[in-house]
């Protein structure tokens, strides 16, 4: 997306010639205002060119050397040659339990209701839903496990679907947060801080490499209709202090995909290209008093809304995929909203360029009925988590689109509320949880990091979260302690001042 | 790397120093650089901003993160031989090669050079060549412009005197001259008028007022609109709106379900503020210590609702002590960036990095604001958290002083009574009636009695109210029926709970009583008894209980704990391991007084913690909760324990009664003494329950006051609250937070400010209080200079330090620093004068300039830091609706009251479970301001226009420009709508060329220009034939939004007309105040 035209101010040469040209009086009445815009369409074919000459021409080469010869955009990006051009990260609102999903743990089935040995919490802190309780009941899950695939990694009977995708995924099983309770955690895995404030990580993506694609947001926002659940807010995919154009663009299923893309009623694309035609005009007779660039770059801006009101559209209108793909993704995926379908719009939004999409489904909060719940949120995730991998493999896309599935935490091993041989509740463990990655750059049918018999503690290369963003960037070509941004007097990254790239899951 | 001996250029510039620096060679790229130096290197010009930013981080105040001992913010600490290396110096001034630094920085071996490769931070070599220079120059120090008391400036002279209309101008001008600029001529009437009103009052300026303006020749015309704008209680409002950003004001809690809660009162309180113009000093005593003023009145303590403003969560799961800090830590912040332009909160971890401000500075700040008695986690039903006031209007204020006053006389009147009663009781116990009591019945006002007789958990007395076990999320539990205190009792095992369902319903002014008997295991420590909540924490406590803690009772009635309630512990701790009965009695007085424990029929000794219970203690939920036994949910209950023996009372007992029911043979073995053996005590209680059971006018007197109570009680209970500030009594102790985290307590701190800007002196109270008059205090160098910038940047778009949040080393230097010095003491010497202060800038002529440019000018200074051309800015978000409401004639200009729900796009607020359920009528178009500001889903046609979501102080909007703000403009309903109106009012003019002029008018504030109007005809043309041949086209048009044109014939007219309103709308001339 377009930036405050003092933003533009580029050190790259080609683009200080368009900067040039952007500022001179004679830039609107040179430019047909309707979809023509060459002065903008330039500049845009310029940032493009320019954004994706090192990744085409790179053919991801295993050595830096080959970077040197590549421009690096006004921040000095990309830091190294980058693995994934994009990612997706499916946002597992509410904190998925790996103990019944992912993180196979055979001796539990012996400890049935035993009290959670201290020795094993270690004076963890615990939520106030479950700190006050008078014992710890140890539940194992009642699912079944089994090997898959090359790897032979484990996954319960919740996962048909992406279970048998085990030999893509490079599962991590001893991810770690700080945080123990939604909003605070949550709001730490997608920016960083516990506390609002900071850029979300496609924001700071946005902003160290701009859009790949004029038509559309670099960082689009998906959400599962309907699910209710934990709360989600805007800051989860916003901008923090970084410049608003960063933030994430919610795209909704319904009539508008962007808030107020559509006209008024009946109101189509050639009025509103003749409209903007005249107000284009009569802002160049305004520029002719006031000489001020920012007439052009506001001009600019319209002229973009213009194209997203074609381009959105038409990348939101799924009607011209075959039925095979929906099959592939489940039925779901034909009612627009549900998780299948914004996998499948994930998609289509990646093959367009978009560079990161962020799905969130929420629902994962089982601290009662955990088996029940769990099988629902699998039925309406697993077929369609394993469809995108798919999906992407089949085009070619795999290997330079970073795929992530996770939540904000694990569950407790013990039983939040009553536990039965059939039924028992887990409340938040921030100390061990499990997420996978595919793709871009990451080990396939990889296994990183172990916890103990309990799924309670990391016994094995543990994963910070801070650890989860430095690798992420790496993957994506950014070294995580130098893409900063200067806020209040000081300099601001994602990984705040922490973070360690998990060298361990990289291929 | 080649290198070139820096002798030459040393021995031109500077003789004297040649000896010492002859030596040392530059590198190739710092020599050329050095070479552009200028003659003169100023510390805080150039040297400070290098040394802050790239060395600090290692070097700098923090105190725990100095590596190699090197500290270089202070002279002294930097010219000290270093650490470990006898005889070297990090700085030896006037002797580079001396100087380690200058090795450092100038080498790029790895192990060597500084900045550390492992920074990423770099130098230039045009600062390279700086701190070559000033070393050279004899490194000296100056102390930081911002921490330096303001001194009032000479007025500088200027050439171009025609142009200084006031003191600003000499500042600017004569930057200007230095600069080689001229400053552009006065703007167009229109555009000035346009650019004034929206500055002081965000509203444009009506048809009328461009008339009346264009056409006084008077020479005060302009100030004559000055006055005018600032005397409207409009410009109120737009200085309340700054003050919005900067008390992160808004209408919901922030964290997680984020709910709405009520503070338009303390908005409405800013706006009466800025409208009667009390003093900027004032006004900020006010919000932060308006409840610590000598008899405040209620607007003082309404004032400190500022410091209350912050996010606060109500997610189950928290850990209330995380986020308590948490909101302490945001009032300081507030402190920090809102008054003092500083950065404070990064001392919160660690001391500053930059500034000279250390860990221990900021605990001080923050334990002026550690002593309120709240809780992190509020209450899940959005009560209003505590400590709050209640909000009566002057009727319920009215009201409430008359019932209260009734109530007062029915005590009295009761306990009256109950005096000349005791004297019947006298001769009562004198005759020795008392001995045909008998100890096997129970007292009078026994509703329940669950005593486990064949393991029943039903109320014996009416045995259709059924007991059942429950657990958290497992409806289906057992009773495990053990040997009771008589027969069977019931055994707990800390999760499942005795629910008594309907039983035990009590109002605060209901008199009650309920006891129970007890074996409680050795190890158990702390659990509930009974109590009627639900859960623990998440609904605050509301309604009552009696607790096991730390081995003591406590006893609990609560409308939202910690502040609204009545807390009392008992002095000693309790057996373990024997039967015990305890007994709760409440007298339905809402006062700590009122409510007894005893142990065994002993009244206990108790601890008041609390004693303010003001609003009811029942959930106005369809299920009211019942008396429960044992645990709750969520909570930790009384595992292991063996219970029997409920009974449910609706009176106090009294004292006797409690024996009664505890001890029956202590009961026995005193009605069987004949009077004289009675001792005092018991004589005592004899009378007490005389009065209590067999006095008729008691019971009528008693009965009267429960009447009143409950009208008292009912009738508050529709009275609104708001957050304030209260300190509790007993201040809580303040500790430093190991890494800001709220368990890992350091060092003991007491409230102080930071030395670095001013010493606390001792004459100031060390609260709220007295922070407030430090800030304000005339030798604080930074309180009135961070205001005067603040309202500076809101007029020309950029402050004079442009960096308003920051005026530390980090910050940006001021572009003109003795005109910000000359604001700041002629507006403490103005009595802190608001409206003084916007009318002597945009008095000025500097405000006055047109604001067009040339490429040329662009050039030299596109930011317009220099001021030779007036300002110009796109509109804010608020601003842009307001103007098309104004233009079109929608805007309710009602000021005040309750956040409005304009539109919105449907299902926005579903992401955390809630609707938005948009208003109706006039409340539609009320201006921006008023629109409910929810922080996780902040309205779209404002939040797309950078305002902040409000999550904490904000002081500078970013300003971006993004596709997403062309389409609000285009085809936001409001927007749309807006344009239907004046399309429609288009109808009334006879000819094209008028209508479009009024309406070009309305919404840029300008007369339309030829070329500009030639165009819009061309326009409304060609839309009117389309909308004529395709009249389907019009829909949109026609009916978004709530307005209906009543002319239908002319919908093709109307609709051409929108579409050219709308044009106008997304012009420059109207986004962009010029």
């Amino acid at each position: 997306m377009c930036q405050k035209h003092e933003n533009l101010k580029s050190n790259n040469k080609d683009l200080q010639e368009i900067e040039k040209k952007l500022d001179r009086r004679n830039f609107l009445t040179q430019t047909s205002l309707g979809l023509g815009a060459i002065a903008l369409g330039s500049l845009l074919k310029a940032e493009k060119t320019f954004a994706t000459s090192y990744t085409e021409a790179i053919g991801w080469p295993d050595n830096d050397s080959l970077l040197k010869s590549y421009n690096k955009n006004r921040l000095g990006l990309p830091h190294h040659v980058p693995k994934a051009k994009r990612v997706v990260y499916l946002f597992q609102s509410g904190g998925p339990s790996q103990l019944d999903m992912w993180d196979y743990k055979p001796k539990l089935k012996g400890m049935f209701g035993q009290d959670l040995p201290d020795s094993v919490r270690q004076g963890q802190r615990l939520t106030a839903m479950s700190a006050e309780q008078s014992n710890f009941p140890m539940a194992p899950s009642i699912f079944n496990f089994k090997q898959y695939g090359k790897s032979g990694a484990w996954a319960s009977e919740l996962l048909p679907h992406t279970a048998e995708m085990v030999d893509d995924l490079c599962i991590v099983k001893s991810m770690q947060t700080d945080q123990i309770n939604h909003d605070p955690a949550i709001t730490f895995m997608q920016t960083g801080n516990q506390l609002p404030g900071r850029p979300s990580i496609g924001s700071w993506l946005s902003y160290g490499f701009g859009s790949d694609n004029e038509n559309l947001p670099t960082f689009i926002t998906l959400i599962t209709k309907n699910m209710g659940g934990q709360p989600l807010y805007s800051r989860l995919w916003g901008n923090g202090f970084l410049p608003t154009e960063h933030q994430g663009i919610q795209f909704r299923s319904g009539k508008d995909p962007v808030l107020y893309l559509s006209n008024p009623e009946n109101y189509d694309g050639h009025d509103r290209k003749k409209m903007l035609h005249y107000l284009g005009q009569l802002n160049s007779l305004q520029y002719d008093t006031y000489g001020d660039p920012e007439i052009n770059a506001r001009m600019a801006q319209y002229e973009m809304a213009f194209r997203m009101q074609t381009s959105v559209p038409e990348v939101t209108d799924m009607s011209d995929e075959p039925d095979y793909i929906f099959d592939m993704y489940g039925e779901d995926s034909r009612e627009p909203g549900t998780y299948a379908a914004n996998c499948m719009m994930a998609r289509k939004l990646l093959e367009k360029g978009v560079r990161f999409v962020q799905l969130y489904h929420q629902g994962w909060d089982q601290h009662i009925g955990c088996p029940g719940g769990l099988k629902r949120q699998n039925q309406l995730t697993d077929q369609a988590n394993a469809a995108l991998i798919r999906d992407l493999k089949q085009r070619g896309m795999l290997e330079d689109t970073l795929v992530i599935w996770g939540g904000e935490f694990g569950r407790t091993v013990y039983s939040q509320g009553e536990l039965t041989q059939t039924n028992y509740g887990r409340d938040h463990h921030p100390k061990a949880f499990t997420m996978w990655m595919a793709g871009a750059g990451v080990k396939p049918g990889h296994i990183h990091g172990q916890t103990d018999d309990f799924g309670y503690n990391v016994i094995k290369d543990p994963v910070h979260v801070h650890d989860f963003h430095a690798t992420l960037l790496h993957l994506c070509g950014v070294d995580h302690e130098r893409l900063t941004f200067k806020h209040q007097g000081r300099r601001y990254r994602l990984t705040d001042v922490h973070g360690k790239v998990v060298k361990g899951i990289l291929s | 790397m080649s290198r070139k001996p820096v002798f030459p250029l040393i021995v031109i510039s500077f003789l004297g120093l040649m000896f010492s620096c002859n030596e040392l060679e530059l590198p190739d790229l710092v020599q050329q650089a050095y070479e552009e130096l200028p003659r003169e290197v100023d510390f805080n010009q150039e040297i400070k901003p290098i040394l802050s930013d790239k060395c600090f981080i290692c070097h700098g105040p923090d105190q725990a993160k100095v590596k190699a001992g090197l500290q270089l913010h202070l002279p002294e600490l930097a010219f000290a031989e270093l650490e470990g290396s006898p005889g070297k110096f990090a700085i030896k001034p006037g002797n580079l090669n001396k100087s380690q630094l200058v090795h450092r920085i100038l080498s790029d071996d790895p192990e060597i050079m500084m900045p550390e490769p492992e920074s990423h931070l770099k130098l230039s070599n045009h600062e390279k060549a700086l701190l070559v220079k000033w070393i050279n120059d004899g490194a000296e120090y100056k102390e930081h412009w911002a921490f330096t008391v303001p001194q009032t400036p000479p007025l500088p002279h200027v050439k171009l005197k025609e142009k200084v209309a006031n003191p600003i101008d000499n500042f600017i001008l004569a930057k200007l001259e230095t600069e080689s600029l001229q400053p552009n001529p006065k703007a167009d009437k229109e555009i000035l008028l346009r650019r004034l009103s929206f500055d002081l009052t965000g509203l444009p300026p009506s048809l009328k007022d461009i008339e009346v303006f264009v056409n006084d020749n008077s020479p005060d015309a302009y100030e004559k609109q000055v006055d005018r704008l600032l005397a409207s209680p409009h410009f109120a409002e737009q200085m309340a709106l700054d003050w919005m950003d900067l008390s992160r004001y808004a209408d919901t809690h922030g964290y997680t379900v984020d709910r709405y809660r009520d503070v338009s009162p303390y908005r409405d309180w800013v706006i009466k503020a800025f409208n009667e113009n009390i003093p900027y000093d004032q006004f900020i005593h006010w919000q932060l210590a308006g409840d610590l003023m000598n008899n405040p009145s209620k607007e003082q303590i309404l004032a400190t609702t500022f410091n209350r403003l912050h996010p606060q969560n109500q997610e189950g799961g928290i850990i209330d002590e995380e986020f308590r800090s948490e909101y302490v830590a945001d009032r300081t912040n507030v402190v920090g960036e809102g008054f003092l332009g500083l950065t404070v909160a990064c001392a919160k971890c660690h001391d500053h990095k930059y500034d000279p401000i250390s860990q221990k500075n900021y605990y001080e700040m923050y334990s002026f604001f550690n002593n309120v008695n709240e809780s992190g986690q509020i209450s899940f039903d959005s009560s209003m958290p505590v400590p709050n006031m209640l909000l009566p209007t002057d009727e319920q204020e009215k009201f409430m002083t008359y019932v209260n006053g009734l109530v007062e006389n029915k005590k009295k009147a009761a306990e009256h009574i109950a005096k000349s009663e005791s004297k019947r009781a006298e001769q009562w116990v004198e005759i020795e009636n008392y001995q045909k009591l008998k100890s096997k019945t129970w007292p009078s006002h026994l509703i329940a009695k669950v005593d486990f007789i064949n393991g029943s958990l039903n109320n014996s007395l009416n045995p259709s109210e059924k007991g059942k076990m429950k657990r958290q999320h497992s409806p289906i539990q057992f009773p495990k029926i053990v040997e009771g205190y008589s027969g069977e009792g019931l055994e707990l095992d800390g999760d499942s709970w005795l629910d008594l369902d309907h039983i035990g319903f009590f109002k605060r002014n209901q008199s009650f009583s309920i006891a129970i008997r007890l074996k409680v295991p050795e190890a158990l420590e702390n659990g509930v008894i009974f109590h009627k909540n639900i859960g623990t924490r998440l609904y605050s406590y509301r309604g009552y209980h009696l607790a096991l803690k730390e081995n003591k009772l406590e006893a609990m009635l609560a409308h939202v704990w910690p502040d609204n309630a009545i807390v009392e512990v008992s002095t000693t701790e309790i057996p373990k391991n024997e039967w015990m009965q305890l007994t709760m009695t409440y007298d339905g007085s809402s006062k700590a007084k009122g409510l007894k424990i005893y142990l065994d029929g002993e009244e206990l000794k108790t601890n008041v913690q609390v004693d303010n219970l003001y609003k009811d203690i029942i959930y106005k939920m369809p299920s009211e909760p019942g008396l429960q036994i044992g645990a709750r949910w969520r909570g930790k209950g009384i595992g292991g324990s063996v219970v029997d023996d409920i009974l449910v009372f609706t009176k106090e007992l009294t004292a006797l009664e409690v024996v009664q029911i505890s001890k029956a043979e202590k009961f026995q073995s005193i009605i069987n003494k004949s009077a004289n053996e009675l001792t005092q005590a018991e004589n005592k209680m004899l009378n007490e329950y005389y009065v209590s059971n067999f006095s008729k006018p008691y019971q009528l007197a008693l009965n009267e006051l429960a009447y009143t109570r409950r009208i008292q009680v009912d009738s508050l209970e529709g009275i609104p609250e708001i957050m304030v500030m209260k300190e509790m009594e007993e201040p809580r102790q303040t500790f430093i937070l190991k890494q800001g985290q709220y368990n890992q307590y350091s060092e003991r701190v007491y409230p102080n400010t930071p030395e670095s800007i001013l010493a606390f002196p001792d004459s100031l109270e060390k609260n709220r209080l007295g922070l407030a008059k430090w800030l304000t205090s005339k030798s604080n160098p930074l309180t009135a200079r961070v205001a005067v910038n603040r309202y500076w940047k809101n007029i020309f778009g950029t402050g004079i330090v442009r960096t308003v949040e920051d005026f530390g080393n980090q910050g940006e230097l001021p572009s003109h620093p003795k005109l910000l010095d000359w604001l700041a003491i002629q507006f403490i010497e103005s009595g802190w004068n608001v409206k003084n202060l916007h009318k002597i800038i945009v008095m000025s002529n500097t405000y006055q300039q047109s604001s067009f440019t040339t490429e040329e000018l662009l050039e030299r200074d596109k930011m317009n830091r220099f001021l030779a051309r007036g300002p110009s800015k796109r509109l804010s978000g608020e601003m842009l609706r307001n103007n098309v409401l104004a233009a079109s004639g929608l805007l309710n200009k009602t000021i005040g009251g309750r956040s409005v729900k304009p539109y919105q796009p449907e299902g926005l607020w579903k992401i955390n479970g809630a609707t938005y359920k948009e208003d109706k009528g006039d409340k539609l178009y009320r201006r921006s301001m008023y629109t409910i500001w929810k922080r996780s889903v902040p309205h779209p046609t404002m939040a797309t226009f950078d305002t902040p979501d409000r999550s904490f102080c904000s002081v500078r909007r970013q300003e971006t420009n993004t596709p997403l703000q062309a389409l609000v403009l285009m085809n936001d309903p409001t927007y749309i709508e807006a344009s239907r109106v004046l399309g429609y009012n288009m109808l009334k003019f006879p000819d094209a060329k008028a209508a479009i002029s009024d309406v070009f008018k309305r919404v840029t504030g300008r007369s339309i220009k030829k070329e500009e109007l030639d165009l819009l005809i061309e326009l409304q043309k060609h839309e009117y034939k389309k909308f004529r041949s395709m009249e389907y086209k019009t829909e949109g048009w026609l009916n978004t939004g709530e307005f209906r044109i009543s002319d239908r014939d002319s919908k093709a007219l109307v609709a051409a007309n929108a579409v050219l309103a709308s044009t106008i709308i997304n012009s420059d001339a109207a986004i962009t105040k010029r």
